[in-house]
């Protein structure tokens, strides 16, 4: 019971840095139509300024977790304006493999730049784990754990608010709707996409810094981060915000108990074969925010 | 008394002439030796899972080059390195015969690890070339025996399984059971059919767990070892595959265990993982007589002398594969000058069988590693090996 109980506190934890990799994801994909490859690439950036604040200049950790998203954003509208705005009468595909190719750019920039397997980032909270008495069995808790279950889920949860109910999200949601007349009741195109970017890749940043202490920095970050993220807002219905959050903690908890007891190697698998049954039995997603209509 | 008659003159001029013109052209034959310049090959992982050997194997041979040919070279020869990038274990043979085929280089220098070393065995044996694996402790470039191929400051499996046992018990003499966390690759493979036997013979259970290469999420593996109740857990794996198994193990249960560390893990990059600068009862053991960050006159000066050829270092570098390629490289280098001016590989091999307790400072190098013998029989160059612990963020080799 308490390993079981241990187990799903874990993947929830995973699944939280997921399902917040996920809603920037769904939250660029809303307002731009676009399927953002590069998203994985963000995440490791984010990661990256992480280890570069809090290690290499030893700043206090909470200036990584303010700092790095508004620095990843700003980076994110940039790539919107300079690579991807050129593209936008351009075809499905053109956009998807300009997004690939930013992505392995960012990437293959990140490797050039560091002569290394893996930068170590420390958790922000260390000391001796929580034990809670549950019957006869002692379940563990790290504060690590907690903090980025709580951290992650949190911010996820406020990206889901200002993109429902500010006037940011009334913008990017009326611009997904029907640009053209989006546009005539006075939302400009630019400065929409570049929000939709900033608030997308600002939380790939985030999800950056608080999955560095956990995976370390390394260009693999960006494979496993979007992969996972891809799968998440899948399983969540991909234009739901609040899917993503349950799509994330649902593979996050899946891959985690697959891997205890099946086999670590075979978590990615089954979490694909969850991809898989979701797409065959409910394409459209667990959350589809569009509403089926029989006529 | 002989008397050479003047029309034999001519002839014995012609013979004479011959034989020096056919001296010249065999030594001009040595591949990788001219009248300045003797050419060294290596090949070792620039990018990739493994980089952390191949990168510092690079950089701490370049250094004692440079030094080296700083201090006037060997013999009046400059020496160059000539360095191949090899991660997968096809790219190891590619690059091995790249370098001796087409590069021509006098010796060949495995800094690869096992995985590459192991790849390229057959070729080294087969060829002949003169072969010095830095890194690799697998069995299948150490056995059969070959006269061309010697090993540096990284001892074999089999010595360094014995270490790691050794270190299990100092730390809890009364460990009952004992987990193996095992990489699926060459290394932590080779180590891990040295330390079965070796564990098999104490009155202790064994729990064997394994996993992937660059692998994060050891949740099965951990959860194992707690529903076991492990004393003690032996990592074979890289520092990154160690750390986050032991930053991973509370969340899964598994508290107040003595952790031990295979050789690559041993490594300082390990403890921004860890998050703690003096984790309890977290050994291993050292190849070299002090770790890199470790404040004694050698490795400060070697971190100067680092510092100074490549700048500030990144995270976990110099590492103990920095130190261990500059001293070894020395090692080669006098294996070299004892084999005198007229260079072959006959001549370097049989030198380099007869070195004796030979260290970097006969060449006026530091004293990173300890100092290696090798006989006609015997090619291992060093079987010491500290105890080692983190100390104050630093691995630090302590008394045993």
């Amino acid at each position: 019971m308490a390993e079981l109980l241990m187990t799903i506190v874990g993947g929830i934890k995973i699944g939280a840095i997921y399902a917040l990799a996920a809603i920037g994801l769904v939250v660029i994909h809303k307002a731009t139509k676009t399927v953002n490859f590069a998203h994985g690439g963000l995440v490791m950036l984010g990661a990256f300024a992480t280890y570069e604040m809090v290690v290499v200049f030893e700043w206090p950790y909470w200036m990584a977790y303010i700092a790095v998203p508004v620095l990843i954003g700003a980076l994110g509208a940039l790539l919107e304006f300079v690579v991807l705005k050129p593209l936008r009468r351009a075809d499905l595909f053109t956009v998807i493999i300009g997004t690939i190719f930013l992505g392995t750019a960012l990437s293959e920039a990140y490797r050039l730049a560091e002569n290394s397997e893996l930068l170590a980032v420390p958790a922000l909270f260390t000391g001796p784990p929580l034990l809670i008495d549950v019957g006869s069995d002692v379940v563990i808790f790290t504060r690590e754990q907690i903090w980025v279950t709580l951290g992650a889920l949190a911010v996820g949860t406020a990206g889901v608010a200002i993109f429902r109910y500010s006037s940011l999200g009334r913008s990017m949601r009326a611009m997904a709707s029907n640009s053209r007349g989006a546009q005539l009741c006075g939302y400009s195109v630019e400065g929409v996409y570049g929000i939709a970017w900033f608030l997308g890749s600002a939380l790939a940043g985030l999800a950056g810094v608080f999955a560095a202490p956990s995976k370390g920095v390394s260009p693999d970050l960006a494979v496993s981060i979007v992969a996972s993220a891809f799968v998440a807002a899948v399983i969540g219905g991909f234009d739901s915000l609040g899917g993503a959050i349950v799509g994330g903690l649902l593979l996050g908890c899946v891959e985690t108990l697959s891997a205890a007891y099946v086999s670590s190697s075979l978590s990615m698998a089954i979490s694909y074969f969850l991809l898989f049954c979701v797409l065959l039995v409910r394409p459209e997603g667990l959350f589809p925010e569009a509403k089926r209509r029989h006529v | 008394m002989i008397v050479v008659k003047p029309g034999h003159r001519l002839r014995a001029l012609i013979v004479a002439g011959s034989v020096w013109f056919g001296a010249a052209a065999a030594q001009a034959q040595s591949p990788g030796v001219t009248a300045t310049e003797i050419t060294i090959g290596a090949l070792g992982p620039l990018t990739g899972a493994t980089s952390f050997m191949g990168v510092p194997g690079r950089d701490g041979m370049q250094l004692a080059v440079d030094e080296i040919n700083q201090a006037g070279g060997i013999n009046g020869r400059k020496l160059k390195l000539d360095f191949e990038h090899a991660f997968t274990p096809a790219e190891s043979v590619a690059a091995a015969k790249k370098l001796v085929e087409d590069d021509n280089v006098f010796v060949l220098v495995l800094a690869s690890g096992s995985t590459g070393a192991a790849a390229a065995a057959d070729y080294v044996r087969e060829k002949g070339v003169p072969t010095y694996n830095l890194y690799g402790a697998t069995p299948i470039i150490r056995t059969p025996f070959a006269e061309n191929v010697f090993h540096g400051a990284m001892p074999s499996a089999t010595d360094s399984a014995q270490a790691l046992v050794d270190r299990v018990f100092q730390a809890n003499p009364k460990a009952k059971k004992v987990g193996l966390l095992v990489g699926t690759y060459a290394f932590p493979q080779a180590n891990k059919g040295a330390v079965l036997p070796l564990l098999q013979k104490k009155p202790v259970d064994v729990v064997v767990e394994e996993f992937d290469q660059g692998a994060r999420d050891f949740t099965s593996q951990l959860l194992a070892f707690t529903r076991e109740k492990v004393d003690a857990v032996i990592v074979m794996g890289s520092f990154s595959e160690a750390g986050f198994a032991i930053k991973q193990a509370p969340e899964k249960g598994l508290t107040n265990v003595v952790w031990v560390l295979d050789g690559s893990a041993v490594n300082d990059a390990v403890v921004p993982i860890l998050g703690d600068k003096n984790p309890p009862n977290v050994w291993g053991y050292s190849n070299t007589p002090y770790f890199p960050a470790q404040s004694v006159a050698a490795t400060s000066k070697f971190r100067e002398l680092w510092t100074h050829r490549y700048g500030q270092p990144p995270q976990g570098r110099p590492n103990i594969y920095d130190l261990v390629a500059y001293g070894d490289t020395y090692v080669l280098a006098a294996a070299i000058k004892n084999a005198g001016n007229d260079l072959s590989w006959k001549t370097l091999i049989a030198s380099w069988s007869k070195l004796k307790d030979v260290k970097p400072s006969d060449l006026g190098g530091l004293d990173v590693v300890y100092p290696e013998s090798f006989t006609e029989t015997d090619h291992q160059g060093n079987r010491l090996m500290g105890r080692a612990t983190i100390k104050d963020g630093i691995w630090q080799v302590v008394p045993n």
